[in-house]
């Protein structure tokens, strides 16, 4: 029964969605003490090279590979974050930029580490590596009356959606506490927040170290999602799709770059039909987005309009319309 | 307000579920003719590079297989229904389009994807999922050796690149060479790997290693000091148009010695880049158009025919994969996966447009390639 219902081609395409709305999270942390940061491809990269390199090399665990990699990747944007700071606006965009640049150079051409642009293959699948140890357990998936690879992407989602529910929760939370209040008075007015008393350094590179986290966290999960990198894949253009989850979608509220790479990921997907016109469409709705809502689809001024209707219909017709608002 | 909000909901929520089917569609059709006594009815994926960049590529290869595939039906042996889906040239892309192909549409066989970095990604889910894949355009080292089911009819590098090397050496007598490439692009790389093997094997001198990156226009810095070292050949792993660039400035600072090039180098194009300086370009190429052959001439006819322009190899390789697979369905009498493999890997002296074709044990390509070298604005056999 279950197995009928579960398709790895529907959980293959949600689990490139999660990954994507972590980076999009991950932009919207620089993003909301107002630094434009295209570096977090670098950091992906990091991620994704430290992890897939110690499971390949040392035989290392999947799970100690991501955090690794993700620690790897958050060093990594203190030691950018520091100095880069002291620069704004565009200027910085263009120092974050050049880093991922050299980044990949460095990927290129230290061979004998990454095996240049011919990329890392074979990494241990986080998804097979699980069915593995289930198995080890004497946990058949015959059981659920699943097929062994039903079994793997079932899994992957599902810790994927768990991982995303968890850091959505955490920077929601943050967006509520002393950490949160500083990262919007200084993107409202650096001046006037350092004259309040708040460290604006310390707040910075705190939030361009958690969107190195998070894109190095987003990396690791990549390599192993995919099984294989290389160094073409953390390049400019990458760089640019995670800032477009943000300006889609909207980086007020987190929701924004959520929604954002949500239905960036989905929409290829989704226009298959037409195939090679799909791309064509994808940029026209882009286009049509950014001429018509600049600020990105979802804002402040949408949620708290939902909310309002929300609440209105509630009581108007009594709960139990509120499922269909 | 309300009315007209729920209105735009209702609508988005239809609009969608009409998108999500008309991408559902088509059930698998993986079964026996019941009439047709022993004819075979199956689905093939195709996974084809459409959109981007490198979209002729994909256009090429999509072309020769609906050539392909209308010629196999109308003979009704077999029947073919392909199932094309684009991968924009990226791995999850490819990744998705191939779980898409397996899962939903429960094809029989896969031909594509087009990069070797997408088959990389691909290859291992297919094997897994027991589904036969054959690349048709993927050159690297290592892609047939990834699994069982996993094919490939495209002339490897390791096979191009020394029967050019050899003939090179043996015409000119070559002792000392110089190696030029780009460090930064797969497939260049892979070729270098090749060729530095090859060199060395043949007990060859190298004189330089030399890189240079993608897009570079300006290449005097290398091609001065390889002039200075005065090789007796040059070996460049290139695509066509950073090739052509360099063959061009070579020439024009005075480097008369001739270039061997790999698979991406390989491309009528290098002479309405290059012109003149493109003369003593030596390539292997499995595909070669102007053969003395009535199955190659009548391909080109009926392809210039239908497309408006000439097959290149990309479009031949395609061609003749299909070509393969049939064959493999015939021999399997049954549109079974398993049956279907066992049969590919049976494939031996296949007579195609390419020329003789087997595979060998790990399913990677065993065929006589063709050395072509460009003679006054010419690609002609090389003897």
């Amino acid at each position: 029964m279950l197995g009928e219902l579960i398709n790895p081609y529907y959980l293959q395409v949600a689990s490139f969605i999660l990954i994507n709305v972590i980076l999009g999270i991950s932009i919207y942390i620089t993003l909301s003490t107002g630094q434009l940061s295209l570096a977090n491809a670098g950091f992906m990269g990091v991620g994704a090279y430290t992890s897939a390199l110690l499971t390949l090399n040392f035989d290392f665990p999947i799970l100690i590979g991501i955090l690794a990699g993700t620690l790897m990747a958050g060093l990594f944007g203190i030691i950018i974050g520091i100095p880069t700071l002291r620069l704004q606006g565009v200027y910085l965009a263009i120092v974050t930029l050049g880093f991922g640049e050299v980044l990949r150079v460095i990927l290129v051409n230290w061979e004998s580490l990454t095996k240049g642009s011919i990329g890392l293959s074979g990494i241990p699948h986080l998804g097979r590596e699980i069915l593995r140890t289930f198995k080890e357990l004497g946990f058949n998936p015959g059981v659920m009356g699943l097929q062994n690879n039903q079994f793997i992407f079932l899994m992957v989602f599902l810790l994927l959606l768990f991982i995303v529910i968890g850091i959505i929760w955490f920077f929601k939370r943050q967006n509520r506490s002393r950490i949160g209040r500083a990262f919007a008075a200084i993107k409202l007015d650096e001046k006037a927040a350092e004259s309040m008393g708040i460290n604006i350094t310390y707040y910075k590179v705190l939030a361009f170290t958690q969107g190195a986290l998070l894109s190095g966290f987003a990396g690791a999960l990549y390599a192993h999602v995919l099984a294989y990198i290389s160094p073409a894949d953390f390049a400019y253009h990458r760089a640019v799709e995670i800032l477009i989850f943000a300006v889609f979608g909207g980086s007020e509220v987190i929701w924004g770059p959520v929604f954002g790479a949500l239905f960036l990921t989905v929409m290829p997907e989704v226009l298959r039909f037409i195939s090679e016109y799909r791309y064509m469409i994808y940029g026209l709705i882009i286009l049509v987005m950014m001429a018509v809502r600049p600020q990105g689809l979802i804002d402040v001024h949408l949620l708290n309009w939902m909310k309002l209707k929300t609440k209105k219909r509630g009581k108007e017709h009594g709960t139990a319309n509120q499922k269909s608002a | 307000m309300r009315k007209h909000f729920r209105r735009f909901a209702q609508f988005t929520a239809l609009s969608s579920l009409v998108l999500l089917s008309a991408c559902g569609g088509a059930q698998s059709s993986g079964e026996k003719d019941a009439n047709g006594a022993g004819k075979v009815t199956a689905d093939i994926g195709v996974i084809s590079y459409i959109s981007g960049p490198g979209a002729a590529y994909g256009e090429a290869i999509t072309n020769g297989l609906k050539l392909a595939n209308e010629e196999i039906n109308k003979k009704g042996e077999v029947e073919i229904n392909l199932v094309i889906e684009d991968s924009a040239g990226k791995q999850d892309q490819a990744l998705t389009a191939a779980q898409k192909l397996m899962n939903s549409k429960n094809v029989t066989a896969i031909i594509g994807p087009t990069l070797s970095t997408e088959m990389n990604v691909v290859g291992p889910e297919a094997d897994l999922n027991g589904v036969p894949i054959m690349g048709t355009s993927t050159t690297a080292e290592g892609i047939p050796q990834i699994g069982e089911y996993v094919f490939r009819n495209s002339l490897p590098e390791a096979l191009a690149i020394p029967a050019s090397i050899d003939k090179a050496i043996e015409k000119y007598d070559a002792k000392k060479v110089a190696i030029l490439y780009g460090n930064d692009d797969v497939f260049t790389k892979s070729g270098f790997d090749t060729m530095k093997k090859a060199a060395e094997e043949k007990g060859l001198e190298i004189l330089t290693i030399e890189t240079f990156q993608k897009g570079q226009s300006d290449y005097n810095a290398q091609l001065t000091k390889i002039k200075s070292l005065k090789p007796d050949l040059i070996l460049a792993s290139a695509l066509y148009n950073e090739g052509a660039v360099i063959m061009d400035q070579a020439r024009k600072m005075g480097i008369d010695v001739p270039f061997v090039g790999g698979n991406g180098f390989n491309s009528p194009e290098v002479i309405k880049i290059a012109g003149d300086a493109a003369n003593g370009l030596i390539v292997a190429t499995p595909w070669y158009g102007d053969k003395d052959d009535q199955k190659v001439q009548d391909f080109v006819k009926k392809y210039e025919e239908k497309y408006g322009k000439k097959p290149d190899q990309f479009a031949a390789q395609a061609y003749d994969a299909l070509y393969i697979l049939a064959e493999a369905l015939k021999n399997a009498g049954d549109a079974d996966r398993d049956a279907v493999r066992d049969a590919l890997a049976e494939t031996k002296d296949f007579q195609g447009i390419l020329g003789s074709f087997s595979f060998d044990k790990d399913g990677d390509v065993v065929m006589e390639p063709t050395v072509l070298v460009i003679d006054e604005g010419k690609f002609t056999v090389f003897e």
